[in-house]
């Protein structure tokens, strides 16, 4: 009992002197969150270096960005796992830029894109906070998680999560400001 | 009669899995029911020691699978409880001397006359964990506010969800040190909750009665007055079904809480 009053005193003493400093528990929860994000998803700091790598290469054909501070995040609120993708973004590039990146691309790939390009160039703000394309996300689970055994696999492969924490732009029409594609698709009667 | 066969684990070792079995083994034996605890840890014994009934074993789960003798013979009474039984582990063999079909098969035995199987599960994810959960339909994973335990605890969970036997899991977490919560030195229980986002059975607060209690070979529920003995009492029924609050640590340690009282009535200006 004696040490558990000298301590708590000591504690008090200690505390008063590093109060500007975060408390240990919540490094502590914090790192915790990280380290268990990439325990249950199998994604490696390295993977997900690639994965923000890829991504800027991707994106940056349409947009001018500043590619160091992109930032990539897994995150998750109670069942659901969510890819946060948060990228400064410079100015947009007009038609002939567009143009002229998706022609250094191949062609397989630039039929796909070029529907969106129209899109994307009406686009001119500042800083979006948008989520990754749903494909990017599940290709990159299903290449690293094999181990078919591992806890949340299903959940997350199942409802790709769309969260949209600051700024709330449409993911396909990139014009309403919604966070559910069901929606937007009615409004472009896709 | 067909018990309830729950398998307590945890992945970390040293969080309290042996302790907890043998305490909530004996509150649920003081409780009324019929309870047998079986020890997996094989090379490993010591819930034996914690239960005091040492010098009391003939023969061990591995006499049993290998036919030396009746299931029967090998459950050690306990002292105190004639409800409460030890099937203990072999020391001088290694995991593999029992498979998990062989495990599987004891626990339907004993389910027959037993209200209560609890295993006691070796630390790790490997044979001897799989061997552990093989009979069991229930599970509670022992974790403390700490970063390797949590951790663990996850990779556990995982594990258990991944098996289709185990219907249910819930948290025991055990160490927990309210002053330090207070101080925002340790994770609070809230927080290992949300992280793992796992129903609670149980919060243990550290109690040195539990080292006195082990020296003696007797289990800390028996002691009524002890904070950890009534916290493993809370367990034991709500495993029974019975809906009890948690117990609100700070305000339970009392001699400690009125010592503080003192000190902040003089101290009180410091905020």
């Amino acid at each position: 009992m004696k040490d558990n009053i000298f301590a708590e005193l000591y504690n008090k003493i200690l505390g008063f002197f590093r109060q500007t400093e975060d408390a240990s528990k919540d490094v502590a929860c914090n790192r915790l969150r990280v380290v268990l994000m990439q325990d249950r998803t199998n994604l490696t700091p390295q993977l997900l270096e690639r994965m923000r790598k890829e991504l800027v290469e991707l994106l940056s054909k349409y947009l001018e960005m500043d590619k160091e501070a992109l930032e990539l995040n897994l995150d998750q609120e109670g069942e659901q796992m969510a890819l946060m993708l948060s990228i400064p973004v410079i100015r947009a590039k007009d038609e002939e830029e567009i143009e002229k990146a998706l022609a250094e691309t191949s062609e397989e790939n630039s039929e796909d894109i070029e529907e969106n390009t129209e899109e994307t160039s009406g686009e001119n703000s500042e800083n979006i906070e948008e989520e990754s394309s749903e494909d990017i996300e599940e290709d990159t689970e299903d290449d690293t998680e094999q181990d078919a055994g591992s806890k949340k696999a299903d959940k997350q492969s199942a409802k790709p999560v769309k969260k949209f924490p600051n700024k709330e732009i449409c993911g396909d029409c990139r014009e309403c400001e919604l966070s559910d594609d069901i929606e937007c698709e009615k409004k472009n009667g896709v | 009669m067909s018990g309830r066969v729950i398998v307590i684990t945890s992945g970390k070792g040293g969080v309290g899995k042996t302790t907890a079995s043998a305490n909530i083994g004996t509150a649920l034996a003081k409780a009324g029911n019929k309870v047998v605890l079986i020890d997996t840890d094989l090379g490993l014994r010591n819930l034996d020691l914690l239960l005091g009934l040492e010098n009391r074993i003939v023969y061990t789960i591995v006499d049993v699978v290998e036919e030396r003798c009746k299931l029967k013979q090998a459950l050690v009474k306990d002292k105190k409880n004639p409800n409460l039984c030890l099937l203990a582990a072999a020391q001088t063999r290694d995991k593999s001397a029992v498979t998990q079909e062989q495990l599987k098969d004891i626990c339907e035995k004993l389910k027959k006359d037993y209200d209560f199987i609890l295993v006691d599960c070796p630390a790790g994810i490997e044979q001897g964990f799989q061997n552990a959960i093989a009979g069991a339909t229930e599970a509670i994973v022992v974790t403390t506010p700490e970063m390797s335990a949590v951790r663990d605890a996850d990779r556990i969970i995982g594990l258990l969800e991944a098996k289709e036997e185990i219907e249910s899991y819930r948290l025991l977490l055990n160490r927990v040190r309210p002053n330090l919560i207070k101080s925002k030195d340790m994770m609070s229980v809230e927080d290992v909750v949300e992280i793992l986002s796992a129903d609670l059975i149980g919060i243990i607060p550290e109690d040195t009665g539990i080292i006195t209690s082990t020296n003696k070979g007797e289990p800390i529920v028996n002691d009524e007055k002890s904070l950890a003995g009534r916290a493993y009492m809370n367990v034991a029924r709500r495993i029974m079904g019975e809906d009890i609050d948690f117990m609100n640590l700070e305000e339970e340690t009392s001699v400690v809480a009125k010592v503080k009282k003192f000190f902040k009535g003089l101290m009180g200006k410091e905020k």
